[in-house]
């Protein structure tokens, strides 16, 4: 979504994932989408990711190749994850979190490469050691998740704050944000 | 003396896939695998829409094959509407196309078939165990997936693909740049090849009918005619015929048969079917692998699938070597020629033949559509393969029982892609 030519190694990686078709599935990719139309920081990288399950360790594998500019080190510093999350919370809540925070419940046996998810995706990602240093997640509360090609009224009337939220982050880094509360209607 | 597995793979909320075998002194007393139907959703979902979205719609069904639906959907509704795409629109969709095999197929063998073969439970700890094995199919995708970012625009979904032809067009730079990445993935490929060899695969016979496109001069993936190994020859638009779809008792998908009580899609059915068009290099490798037409051995999809991976990597380098000494130009999407119109889009998905049959009305809108996807396709082959297989193993303790039988799933490279991709959260 944002030109790789300008943005270059990125220090900031945000991914939105889900499906489209299936209403508020699609939640993360609708948040990127709002995201990419405002004003980012520099060297700030903005995708839609979709649903890649294992493939999301291929994203950082790009994104964490050595930067010749650094000393040391990789360019990326900072992974931003959206997505439709269960998290108990009424529909259209969206939630900040880091992964010390929560417990991701990670998918069980798979037989189908679409049912490798994102916290299968992240475990691989870490056994390969190629997560950057911040792993940040806004996930969002479904309401709905049939088939569909339009997200629930509760998802759409919330996404623009947790949009707001996330530039916030982008443009003014973890400092100020350690003490914000995360819950948000 | 009874012993009963039950494989549950649950995916979420929205379908499941359940694996059921129970054998009862010896005997198999009941076998199934239930697989809930998959796109049948997007029949409704399309009705209404104009024929331009269609592609984009039906991309999204598949995360993996995305470039395929896409394109199956296009070629229903240029087939619909009189719409004849040029060459450069063809090279340009056979490489994409390719992009999309090498995908996925690295992922399949790497991420899924493997870790059965190398004693660990998934590709997680053998990233710890063997990471340059899974930096490797990472690099493969990577490389895959930016095929399809140069020639279609995006990762995933390929955007820049349109009725007639492409909005987006390529510079001659990043074809150079992916063709010199093609020929240096061959170690790789080479590495792939070597380690397919390497695995124990399990021994297995059961003959079926192998189903799928086929086409005098290239190895097929996209249009051409539907043939089968039993003989049978037909034009697209009477895919019904063999497809059959019926409706089975005690499963959730409806299911297909053609002469024999089920048929088989796929890699292993292309192999069985194509082999006189694969670039030798496959030839070679499929040598390589102790295959040859007619393999009869499900657990050796995958196996026909690194040939594939071969295959692609070099018709692909031919593809761009055509492109870059045509020239690359800019062209206008070809025009629709008739309205209403009806129309079958066939093409070849990792996982074996898709199906799209669009009907469109005066104004543009679709008024029904029909997809037969590849996995439901091959649902009572997998049946029909528990069968045979239960009895072979009837011996061995459970776990190495459900083991196989789960491998015997895994070689079909299964897709139960309607499964809801949620986050499951909770706070501490």
């Amino acid at each position: 979504m944002t030109d790789a030519r300008r943005t270059g190694q990125p220090q900031t990686l945000v991914l939105g994932f889900g499906n489209p078709l299936w209403s508020d599935d699609g939640a993360g990719i609708a948040a990127v989408t709002l995201l990419a139309q405002r004003q980012l920081p520099p060297r700030v990288r903005v995708e839609a990711a979709g649903t890649p399950g294992y493939g999301l360790a291929a994203w950082l594998q790009e994104a964490t190749q050595p930067d010749p500019a650094l000393r040391s080190g990789r360019s990326l510093q900072r992974l931003i994850l959206i997505d439709a999350a269960h998290m108990e919370q009424t529909p259209g809540t969206w939630r900040r979190f880091t992964a010390e925070q929560v417990k991701l419940i990670a998918n069980g046996e798979i037989v189908s490469l679409h049912q490798a998810d994102l916290s299968s995706g992240l475990a691989l990602a870490q056994a390969l050691d190629i997560l950057p240093e911040e792993v940040l997640f806004f996930g969002i509360e479904p309401e709905r998740l049939q088939e569909g090609l339009e997200l629930s009224s509760s998802v759409r009337a919330s996404l623009p704050q947790m949009v707001d939220e996330i530039l916030v982050e982008l443009w003014n880094g973890r400092e100020k944000n350690e003490q914000k509360t995360d819950i948000n209607h | 003396m009874s012993k009963r597995i039950e494989v549950h793979h649950v995916t979420r909320v929205e379908g499941h896939g359940n694996i059921v075998v129970e054998v009862a002194d010896g005997q198999l007393k009941e076998c199934r695998f239930d697989v809930t139907e998959t796109p049948r959703f997007f029949e409704g979902m399309l009705r209404g829409r104009p024929y331009t979205e269609a592609s984009h719609i039906t991309s999204r069904i598949c995360g993996i094959c995305a470039t395929g639906h896409a394109t199956a959907s296009l070629r229903a509704t240029e087939r619909a509407l009189g719409v004849e795409p040029s060459e450069q629109t063809r090279l340009l969709r056979k490489l994409t196309f390719h992009g999309e095999i090498l995908d996925s197929h690295v992922l399949h063998v790497y991420m899924l078939v493997a870790p059965d073969f190398l004693g660990v439970g998934s590709v997680i700890p053998l990233a710890s165990s063997h990471p340059e094995v899974v930096l490797r199919a990472l690099r493969m995708k990577k490389l895959a997936g930016d095929i399809c970012a140069v020639v279609a625009g995006r990762h995933t979904h390929p955007i820049a693909m349109a009725v007639g032809g492409f909005t987006h067009f390529p510079k001659r730079a990043e074809l150079e740049d992916l063709r010199s990445r093609l020929e240096a993935s061959r170690a790789d490929v080479d590495a792939t090849v070597e380690l397919c060899a390497s695995l124990p695969w399990p021994r297995f016979e059961r003959d079926t009918e192998y189903v799928s496109l086929t086409k005098p001069d290239e190895y097929a993936f996209i249009d051409g005619e539907i043939v089968t190994s039993d003989g049978a020859r037909l034009p697209l638009e009477r895919y019904q015929e063999v497809t059959n779809e019926h409706l089975v008792r005690h499963s959730s998908a409806k299911h297909t048969r053609h002469l024999r009580d089920s048929y088989m899609v796929g890699a292993l059915a292309r192999f069985n079917n194509n082999y006189d068009q694969l670039h030798p290099w496959a030839k070679k490798a499929a040598t390589t692998l102790g295959l040859k037409p007619k393999v009869t051995n499900t657990y050796l999809n995958s196996a026909a699938q690194v040939v594939e991976i071969v295959h692609c990597v070099e018709d692909a380098i031919q593809v761009i070597d055509e492109l870059l000494e045509r020239g690359v130009q800019p062209e206008p999407l070809a025009p629709v020629k008739r309205m209403p119109g009806e129309g079958v889009g066939v093409c070849e998905v990792p996982r074996g033949m898709l199906i799209h049959h669009y009907w469109i009305g005066e104004d543009g809108r679709l008024t029904g559509a029909n997809c037969i996807i590849p996995t439901n396709q091959n649902l009572a082959n997998l049946e029909g393969d528990f069968r045979a297989r239960v009895p072979q193993i009837v011996d061995k303790p459970i776990d190495a029982m459900r083991l196989d039988l789960e491998m015997l799933v895994r070689a079909y490279d299964p897709c139960i892609s309607c499964s809801v991709h949620v986050l499951e959260v909770k706070f501490d």
